[in-house]
């Protein structure tokens, strides 16, 4: 957004350059009535100093919300990698089934709370809407649970009576398990659910973000689709120790399962909005710098323009006195 | 197939197996010496704010936080 501003700017900038008479239709932002009375050749030099310095600034902001972001990166990153240890057991015991017949699917969308993160949250969005159109139909309910604030502004728009639950102000203290799992437990309690969808930007790499769709199952649908075969099927060649019952165990996985998948992707999703942080302020500073360039000439050639017309007009006053 | 054999004790007073584990959890990060207690327990805090939406409308937040001062 900061990006297309600047662009913006320069497009209305160079219509300005190329007429010498300020027609109306393009007397642009830079030049107000107040400060250059009609009739007037140039810009004052003044006005282009400021658009630098204001213009410079942002170049200097940018590329330091760059670094910020790259260090923040680099600490979450290792721990995103680490984790996805946490869920791969679980798809390998209860697979993961994006085609499962439910009834009551839970769409949870991972967003960040802060902005200036490029395309990543809308994404993720574009993906929820996707979701929710497959999975509705007759008898078939389809619910939000929404995470980070950007998501909820989007959702907020058409969205409104799907949302069961909002949740804000999750990065406020480094992302550690305990909070994840504090609020898969607010959701399990708060929310029914056949299945869970959770919608995030899995990390690939600093400039590729892959939006990704998980699967968690309730424990009654899991119990459902071990009955018809296939991977969960399977479970039933595993023994049991201790004094619990299938059911039991199944419906203790299920919960773990979901947390660890929570956890999982809510670190990606903030590896991926660093990651989308630092690009946007990359080429932010970049737009800035082609900009600063475009007025240097321009000041340049304005400042150059006055001292000739300058000259010219002393040394005709001085040929007019000779002669 | 219905399970009537009995619940863990956890289960019958309504937590979740995320609960019970936290709980154990964080049993086990007292039991720790200083100075990885604090370092564990500090690593730890858990702060967000829930907002429970009914027919379109948001209901008043929850903000469920260790900060002293929230």
């Amino acid at each position: 957004m900061a990006m297309a501003a600047l662009r913006r700017e320069g497009r209305r900038f160079a219509g300005s350059i190329t007429a010498p008479r300020p027609m109306p239709a393009i007397r642009s932002a830079l030049i107000s009535d107040e400060q250059v009375p009609l009739g007037v050749r140039s810009i004052s030099t003044q006005i282009v100093r400021n658009r630098m310095k204001s213009v410079r600034n942002i170049q200097k902001i940018t590329k330091a919300m760059k670094m910020v972001a790259a260090s923040k990166l680099r600490a979450i990153q290792t721990r995103a990698e680490n984790s996805r240890g946490l869920w791969q057991p679980f798809t390998a015991l209860l697979g993961d089934t994006p085609g499962v017949e439910v009834k009551k699917n839970v769409i949870v969308t991972i967003s960040s709370d802060k902005g200036l993160c490029g395309g990543i949250n809308s994404t993720s969005v574009k993906i929820s809407r996707a979701i929710h159109k497959l999975t509705s139909g007759p008898e078939k309910e389809v619910k939000y649970v929404i995470l980070g604030e950007k998501a909820k502004a989007q959702l907020m728009r058409d969205s409104k009576k799907d949302i069961e639950l909002c949740i804000t102000e999750l990065q406020k203290n480094p992302l550690n398990y305990t909070q994840v799992a504090v609020l898969a437990d607010d959701i399990l309690k708060n929310v029914e659910f056949d299945a869970l969808r959770i919608v995030f930007n899995k990390f690939q790499s600093v400039v590729a973000f892959l939006p990704t769709m998980s699967t968690v199952l309730s424990p009654e649908v899991v119990e459902r689709e071990a009955e018809a075969g296939g991977t969960l099927g399977a479970l039933d060649s595993y023994e049991i120790e201790g004094g619990e019952t299938k059911g039991e165990i199944l419906q203790n996985l299920a919960e773990f399962q979901f947390s660890c998948v929570m956890f999982n992707a809510v670190l990606e999703n903030a590896c991926s909005e660093q990651g989308a942080r630092m690009s946007a302020m990359d080429s932010s500073s970049r737009n800035a710098g082609d900009m600063l360039d475009r007025l240097t000439i321009f000041y340049n050639r304005t400042r150059q323009a006055s001292i000739t017309t300058e000259l010219i007009e002393i040394i005709s006053g001085a040929s007019a006195l000779e002669g | 197939m219905a399970s009537t054999a009995a619940v863990p004790f956890w289960r019958s007073a309504g937590m979740t197996y995320i609960s019970y584990s936290n709980i154990c959890a964080n049993i086990v990060r007292n039991c720790l010496k200083e100075p990885h207690k604090s370092d564990a327990l500090a690593r730890e805090k858990v702060h967000f704010t829930v907002t429970k939406w009914s027919e379109g409308k948001p209901e008043k937040p929850t903000t469920r936080s260790d900060d002293p001062d929230v």
